[in-house]
């Protein structure tokens, strides 16, 4: 496949789009250069980050002193550059294609999961014409439709394009160059070679690129029609490199993740583990609150449960002072959570403080011009230390806890999937020596078997926050839909625990907390509110170009 | 006066392939002439643009200036040179002769031609079923490195040069010259997106110049008797030297005829050197004049018609491979039409919408037509088809070409179309309808 054509370098050029000069930055496709100007010219098969093929022909405008009608896509910028767009030519020549690429397009939209974020259906209704001439058989590829050609991706060349944007994902983003063309002219189908599986870190991204239902994911087919969900941005849990996502929920079910454009962390990107961990926000084993009263288990109130804390806490200060507290915060919670947590602790002048992680593979994911490597899992380990989650001079970790032989006697676990430790019965019962454990929780393990009170709390899309990642970025997440009653966010809770003990707000929001962050936490208070709202939202496959990015 | 046949004056010879017989008729002279008679590369371009020389391939652009599109400065990147022995084109099979009967005549004007462009390595990327043709190069490369004609200093000159062969896999687009390179690079053969033009980044990402193997053939002779020698044969100075045509279809003679570039069209149709008049007596009903992405010529339109570049554009048509493919009254229109039509339908590349979509669609409305369920609106339709296939519309003239038989024969043949949607048969009586293949 060709090359891009040559970037020119430089200051801005001046191209003239239908009459109206445009100032541009160089080195940009002129289909970008036409998205600053307001203009919109229809396209399949170009992709920012992929390699100009000029292979769909949707993009064909004229451009002055040329007599042929040009692609877009693969027409140099230059300074000076006529080009008109709304021509009687260029507007046959994009009802022209959009006729050839439906008479064999089997147009079962109903039934279709791209239905709704499909380019082929925004392109036919923008510039085909409403009936076709074709009354010839529609084209067929028995054993090439609805098959898994890997984990993840569920192809069904029935409804293909031939834009071979996947083919060029898989070899010059993920390199590994699983698909490719077989065969040729109107029998040109995309498969894997010799039918080994898509199975690359990114391979749901072939998905995503792809401007029609050709690929789609198994995990998400015929779960919802997209017009339905709710997208909400937010940041993937899955690891420490923080990329951006948009958590698409209905009714309080998250039913997919998709990446958000973000050049400087993920780009257009996701990998298939993040991307999956969507099904993991709906799991809720904790759905009420329980306390342990005399060697019982009893329901109770959130306000009763944070009370019987509160005194717990009062009474261990009392009797073996606060050096018996032991508070464990997770890289699993936002800054704000763990920042009050800290904060707790320091009013109380407890220092035994701690946040884990379990040490995972490395993930790798592409930003717009690196491979970013994020090891830990847990994807705000960064954030948890930067927020003091760590033994104060003279205090104990929990290190101490589960090797040392060190027992306090009241541990606090803000989030129990802190580490792969809590659902280890024997790491547990070392924590379970203290006199009370307290913890709050989304799903039920070995720790919240084990604690005296479990309070259930908010999954990533039922509360708001902020994460940090590898890089250093501090980047918030939204709040998709409400934890169902009575399960509150993690900073709900400590905020009562804290209102409790007497300290802080219970009036107070996120974004007030970040406001203390800011204030009293170094390198925090030159956070930029852009770099805080991350990337933009997207559709599958229908990449809304922003050019200057 | 009778025409001395110059490209296939060896050929029918006894062992016209072998090096000895070849340098007994004065083979590789004009080689150690231009290597070390103090020509310069940029002479030898020179006296190729002189002579008027058109590539042979269908195009027929200039090969000199063709040359002359090599950067000076290739940033350290080598020139290749390759060698199109592709011959793809349906009528066509003059390169086939050629390689066959008189291999050293084209690698000599290979290897003058590297020369003349600074080209290190050069391959021939063979067309897959020429398997002895590739056979026979292959052997006549052999020999040109035992006799020193190919290798390191090559006859002390100090140029140095290797030819590869690479065999193709079977695809008509991989004659187009992208195709072609990326065929060669092991891809998978499809056109690619000019400009860049192969003269600057070309096979590999270095600049290329793809040559026909007639016309590395003519070169040698450019340069064995001079530019001015070749610019005398012709019609006129932009249609020169000598030019081979293959002739087939219902003539009497059938065959590769070489001839002076302008042949009358008639001439080589009737003339007693070359085809002999139509078979059984039957009239010239059409003609396609360059191979199957011609448009195709009506009995009146091929009386004055001289075969060379300059005279087919004249009737909008094209030389193209000089295929001369002859049909007489007894051709269904529509079958011919609907046979070539299969045939792109076939060997689209696929890659661009107009041409994927669009090819096996004309093939199918004709196929209908032809079997007697075409509807009067269908012979309309196939133009509208077409005329939103090309100019422009796709990569490379794969598209322009496949519209080429359905435009013409739609435009010259209307009542054969029009009695066949009517009467749902043919025009000609000696065909009944055929039974539907699709």
């Amino acid at each position: 496949m060709s090359p891009a054509p040559p970037a020119p370098e430089g200051k801005t050029l001046t191209v003239v789009f239908d009459g109206r000069p445009v100032e541009v930055p160089p080195g940009i496709n002129l289909i970008e250069a036409a998205k600053l100007a307001g203009i919109e010219i229809p396209h399949f098969c170009f992709h920012p980050r992929l390699s100009v093929v000029g292979q769909c022909r949707m993009c064909l405008v004229e451009i002055e002193g040329i007599p042929k009608i040009q692609a877009a896509c693969t027409t140099p910028l230059k300074d000076g550059l006529v080009v008109k767009t709304t021509t009687e030519k260029v507007r046959q020549s994009r009802a022209a294609n959009m006729e050839f690429l439906l008479i064999n397009h089997p147009l079962d939209c109903p039934i279709c999961d791209q239905a709704g974020e499909c380019t082929l259906q925004d392109n036919a209704f923008g510039y085909g014409e409403q009936r076709s001439r074709y009354d010839e058989r529609k084209r067929q590829y028995a054993g090439f439709d609805r098959t898994m050609i890997g984990p993840h991706v569920v192809a069904d060349m029935t409804r293909c394009i031939q834009c071979t944007r996947c083919i060029r994902f898989c070899q010059e983003i993920a390199g590994t160059g699983e698909l490719t063309f077989l065969d040729r002219g109107g029998r040109t189908l995309v498969w894997t070679h010799d039918g080994k599986p898509l199975a690359n870190d990114w391979s749901a991204c072939a998905a995503d690129v792809c401007p029609v239902g050709a690929l789609t994911t198994r995990e998400f087919r015929f779960r919802r029609r997209v017009w339905d969900l709710k997208k909400t941005p937010s940041v993937c849990p899955g690891c420490n490199i923080g990329c951006n996502i948009s958590i698409e929920s209905r009714d309080g079910v998250v039913h997919r993740f998709l990446p958000r454009l973000n050049p400087a962390v993920n780009d257009y990107w996701l990998c298939d583990y993040g991307r999956f961990l969507s099904e993991s926000l709906n799991a809720r084993d904790v759905a009420k609150t329980t306390m342990r009263e005399g060697g019982e288990l009893k329901d109770a109130a959130v306000p009763v449960a944070i009370e019987r804390i509160a005194s717990e806490i009062r009474q261990t200060i009392e009797i073996e002072g606060p050096s018996a507290l032991f508070f464990l915060g997770s890289a699993h919670l936002s800054n704000e959570e763990n920042f009050l947590l800290r904060k707790l602790a320091d009013h109380l002048g407890c220092t035994n403080l701690d946040v884990v992680v379990d040490k995972s593979r490395v993930r790798r994911m592409k930003s717009k011009t690196d491979w970013i490597e994020g090891d830990d899992f847990g994807a705000n380990y960064a954030g948890a230390v930067d927020m003091g989650l760590s033994p104060r001079a003279g205090g104990h970790g929990l290190a101490d806890v589960l090797e040392e032989g060190w027992t306090p006697q009241f541990v606090l676990v803000a989030d129990a999937a802190f580490a792969a430790a809590a659902d280890d019965p024997g790491k547990v019962a070392r924590l379970r020596r203290s006199r009370f454990l307290a913890v709050a929780a989304t799903t039920a393990n070995a720790l919240t078997r084990a604690a005296d009170v479990v309070i259930p709390a908010a999954s990533l899309a039922q509360k708001e926050g902020s994460f940090t990642n590898v890089q250093g970025r501090v980047q918030r997440f939204e709040r998709a839909f409400l934890p169902p009653p009575p399960a509150r966010a993690h900073w709900e809770l400590l905020l009562m625990l804290a209102a409790a003990l007497g300290w802080g707000d219970r009036n107070w929001t996120p974004s007030d907390i970040r406001a203390l962050i800011r204030r009293e936490v170094e390198g925090y208070g030159d956070v930029t509110e852009e770099e805080l709202a991350g990337g933009g939202l997207m559709k599958k496959g229908l990449f809304v170009s922003t050019g200057a990015l | 006066m009778k025409f001395e046949p110059v490209l296939l004056a060896r050929a029918g010879r006894e062992r016209s392939q072998a090096i000895d017989t070849y340098l007994a008729d004065g083979g590789y002279e004009t080689l150690r002439k231009v290597l070390t008679g103090g020509w310069t590369p940029e002479a030898v371009t020179e006296e190729v643009k002189k002579s008027g020389l058109r590539g042979r391939g269908g195009a027929g652009f200039p090969t000199g200036v063709k040359w002359g599109f090599v950067p000076k400065d290739t940033r350290g990147k080598p020139v290749y040179l390759l060698c199109n022995a592709d011959e793809s084109e349906p009528g066509t099979f003059k390169d086939r002769l050629l390689m066959e009967e008189d291999p050293h005549q084209m690698i000599e004007g290979q290897i003058i031609s590297a020369y003349a462009i600074k080209c290190r390595n050069s391959y021939v990327y063979i067309r897959g079923e020429f398997f002895h043709g590739a056979r026979v190069v292959q052997r006549a490369i052999d020999e040109a490195y035992e006799k020193g004609f190919l290798g390191e200093n090559i006859l002390g000159s100090g140029f140095s040069h290797d030819i590869t062969v690479h065999r193709g896999a079977g695809a008509y687009i991989c004659g187009e010259e992208t195709g072609l390179i990326e065929s060669l690079e092991g891809k998978r053969g499809q056109p690619r997106v000019k400009p860049p033009f192969p003269a600057v980044v070309g096979v590999f990402g270095a600049p290329t110049i793809v040559n026909n193997v007639e016309t590395l053939c003519c070169v040698t002779h450019v340069l064995k008797r001079g530019a001015d020698w070749f610019a005398k044969i012709g019609r006129n100075e932009k249609n020169t030297g000598p030019k081979l045509y293959c002739l087939s279809g219902h003539v009497n003679r059938p065959g590769v005829y070489e001839a002076p570039m302008g042949l009358p069209m008639k001439e080589l149709l009737f003339g007693d050197d070359y085809g002999r008049g139509m078979k059984d007596g039957r009239r010239v009903k059409a003609v396609i004049p360059g191979g199957a992405s011609a448009p195709m010529l009506t009995a009146e339109e091929i009386e004055d018609c001289p075969l060379d570049f300059d005279g087919l554009v004249a009737k909008k048509s094209m030389l193209g491979s000089a295929a001369i493919v002859v049909m007489n009254e007894d051709t269904c229109i529509v079958d011919a039409a609907r046979n070539l039509a299969k045939f792109f339908s076939h060997e689209s590349c696929g890659q661009c919408t107009p041409c994927r979509e669009g090819t096996p669609w004309l093939y199918r409305v004709l196929t209908r037509i032809e079997t007697g369920e075409g509807r009067l609106e269908d012979i309309d339709l196939l133009e509208k088809i077409s005329n939103q296939m090309a100019n422009g519309m796709t990569i490379c003239v794969f598209a322009d070409a496949a519209i080429a038989p359905v435009l013409s024969s739609v435009g010259k043949f209307r009542d054969e179309y029009r009695h066949h949607v009517e009467h749902k048969k043919c025009l000609v009586d000696s065909r009944a309808v055929v039974e539907a293949t699709v």
